[in-house]
């Protein structure tokens, strides 16, 4: 018969156990606490296509993740998706004139939103929108291209 | 013809009635003051179905970690895209495999212990002489393992997760040589923390409510004779994984799927 | 006219479609063993499930002690338990409990009582029925007989006034069973109470009971002591007070006529 004191040993080294899993879950796997101790800012960008882009997916500027994709909307009028980024305090000296592209990670990944810094004095504020945008280039748009300049050779 | 209607409604019935009393079961069980003793039997009900169910638990997430692994890297790397492994094994566990596979471990384990034990106090009348002796055996036996299995079961699939993303760790970068950078990296960056730990164990949660509620209901209702039991155990093992598997279904519908 | 701890008039429960009893009366006199004997699967565990307010009768009249059990609440039912005992044929131990453990159990739920104090109680009633010794052993150590009597033992935890033994001498050695005996005796006049005792036993019942009551077919088909039962004008009543194998109660199964059924296959 297990006494109750080896019980109650082995019921808290369990329950502490599954803590110091969810802990390791929490930062190890999933990357929270990493840069987003700072709080976060808004801009705003707005492209012709953003096909495979999602919510949640990142923001990089010279290949450092720097924000996440917050919102992703639509402006009937124009025809254009407008892309809501939440960026982390840290990286505030944005000049106005950066531009944004949209891009594939690797060769089938996910895509992200690249920030290019511009060289203008003036910089971006929480709230604004970045004007100097492309979108993304669809693999089908890709292969036409190819298609295209194999055919002029 | 006619004959097999009047089974099939009269099936019907009964499991209609069953769940009626599992309801009842259930209620009663949760109801009520807790009363001095009651730390003492969660603790120890902690310890028969949790704490004993870790060996299983570690075992398994050590393999199927591995496994998956071992199998994402060779897909993988046919497209070049040999990083993304640790991405891609993380998210596969902490939304489905972690639940799941722990679901189905417990049924069979813990569940089916907690049946038997039920079954086994049910037919040598230990229950009927609780409530002679004017102690509500809800209370004193339902309850205490209904708490435990809800407590544990999350637990277990953290551990699960933890002991699986190490396996394959273990194989991705130690044995096959991923970049490690990569395979954290790539994880981190795609891993979300609401989006796929936090479902992941919303569905845990659930999952050990029905598993912990039809192991006990199933002990409480069997027949008391040693075919009785047998029975009901069997039982607590066929309905909990079929529970698992079809609520895991819906809540990843619900969780996931994207309505157009 | 002895003051009647039970009283039992018109009970009326069937389950499914068997009619177990059917107008049953019986009365239970204060400070005397009265036994309940009859054919297997008359239904004699289930009353004493009825007295004890585990199962609600269709009709008829429950008294215990004054109290009208089929109408009493959970909290009064709990009341009531306190004074009232009841031996499992199967012992019913807690099998995850020691010995000591199983006695204190009642002591534990339904009192304050300090620990020392839930001692030395579990120790008299353990030395009561002779088990003083045994105190840190577990159900799964003890014999059938032992078993019986830490149920024994556990069942006068709270000194009861009124016992149910459910087949307390079934499956028991000559030794055990006297042992039984002579407790089940002992502790009903040391200690004042009732006892109510269940059994297929004759002889061993018939040796400490005052009143036997014999159950067939949903009703009480005798009742006096044992001395009067024998001569009792029912046949039923006698074959079974003197064990004979045929009778009311017949020896043969229903089946077709014997020379029919061996002949009819030639």
């Amino acid at each position: 018969m297990i006494r109750m004191r080896t019980i109650e040993i082995s019921v808290g080294a369990f329950v502490l156990a599954g803590i110091l899993c969810l802990v390791f879950l929490a930062f190890r796997v999933s990357g929270v606490g990493v840069g987003s101790t700072s709080g976060t800012y808004t801009l705003l960008a707005k492209f012709d296509d953003v096909a495979g882009l999602r919510v949640r997916s990142k923001v990089s500027l010279a290949g450092v993740t720097i924000g996440r994709v917050a919102k992703i909307g639509v402006d009937s009028e124009l025809g254009e998706a407008i892309v809501t980024m939440e960026i982390n305090n840290d990286v505030k000296n944005l000049p106005i004139d950066t531009g944004a592209r949209i891009q594939t990670e690797g060769f089938l990944g996910g895509r992200y939103v690249s920030l290019s810094p511009g060289g203008e004095e003036k910089t971006l504020q929480n709230g604004d929108t970045i004007t100097n945008t492309q979108g993304a280039i669809g693999l089908e748009s890709l292969i036409d291209q190819f298609i295209g300049k194999m055919g002029s050779k | 013809m006619l004959r097999y209607l009047r089974l099939l409604g009269q099936w019907a019935l009964d499991w209609i009635g069953a769940l009626g009393r599992a309801t009842l079961v259930w209620f009663w069980s949760m109801a009520g003051v807790p009363q001095r003793d009651d730390l003492k039997l969660l603790v120890k009900q902690v310890y028969q179905i949790g704490v004993l169910s870790l060996i299983i638990i570690i075992l398994s997430a050590f393999s199927i970690g591995a496994v998956l692994a071992l199998q994402g890297y060779t897909q993988l790397a046919r497209v070049g895209a040999e990083e993304s492994v640790g991405l891609g094994v993380a998210l596969v566990l902490l939304r489905e495999l972690g639940p799941v596979v722990t679901g189905l471990l417990f049924a069979g384990r813990a569940g089916s212990a907690i049946t038997a034990e039920i079954a086994l106090m049910k037919a040598t009348d230990q229950l009927s002489s609780m409530e002679m002796m004017g102690v509500d055996p809800l209370h004193r036996i339902a309850a205490p393992r209904l708490w435990a299995g809800m407590i544990s079961m999350p637990l277990l699939t953290l551990i699960f997760n933890a002991v699986a993303i190490g396996g394959a760790a273990l194989v991705g970068v130690d044995w096959l040589g991923v970049d490690q950078g990569g395979f954290w990296g790539g994880m981190q960056d795609g891993v979300e923390w609401w989006e796929d730990i936090g479902k992941g164990m919303i569905k845990t949660v659930l999952f050990a409510m029905v598993i912990s509620w039809i192991a006990v209901f199933q002990g409480y209702d069997s027949t008391p004779t040693p075919e009785g039991m047998s029975i009901a155990t069997t039982k607590t093992v066929v309905y909990s994984s079929v529970a698992v598997l079809a609520l895991d279904f819906m809540l990843t519908l619900v969780m996931y799927g994207e309505f157009k | 006219m002895t003051d009647n701890l039970i009283e039992i008039e018109g009970l009326r429960f069937s389950r499914g479609d068997r009619i177990i009893f059917d107008g049953l009366d019986l009365a239970v006199p204060r400070g005397a063993i009265t036994a309940l004997m009859g054919p297997s699967g008359t239904g004699k565990t289930t009353l004493l499930r009825i007295i004890g307010g585990q199962i609600r009768p269709d009709s008829g009249r429950v008294v215990v002690n004054g109290h009208d059990v089929p109408s009493l609440s959970r909290g009064e039912l709990f009341e009531l338990r306190k004074d009232m005992g009841m031996l499992f044929q199967s012992s019913a131990l807690f099998t995850d409990l020691s010995v000591f453990e199983n006695v204190a159990f009642p002591l534990r739920v339904h009192t304050d009582l300090p620990d020392e104090m839930i001692r030395d109680l579990v120790l008299m009633k353990l030395n009561a029925v002779g088990l003083r010794g045994a105190r840190d052993l577990m159900p799964s150590q003890l014999s059938g007989g032992m078993s019986r009597r830490v149920a024994l033992a556990r069942t006068i935890a709270l000194d009861p006034k009124f016992i149910m033994y459910d087949e307390p001498f079934t499956g028991q050695d000559p030794i055990a069973m006297g042992v039984l005996v002579s407790l089940i005796r002992g502790l009903n006049e040391s200690l004042a109470m009732t006892s109510l005792v269940v059994s297929h036993d004759i002889h061993e019942t018939a040796s400490i009971a005052d009143q036997l009551y014999i159950i067939s077919d949903g009703r009480v088909i005798g009742e006096g002591t044992p001395d009067m039962l024998r001569d009792h004008p029912s046949t039923m009543v006698r074959q079974f007070m003197l064990g004979s194998p045929d009778g009311p109660v017949p020896f043969h199964y229903p089946a077709d006529n014997f020379l029919d059924d061996v002949l009819g296959d030639a």
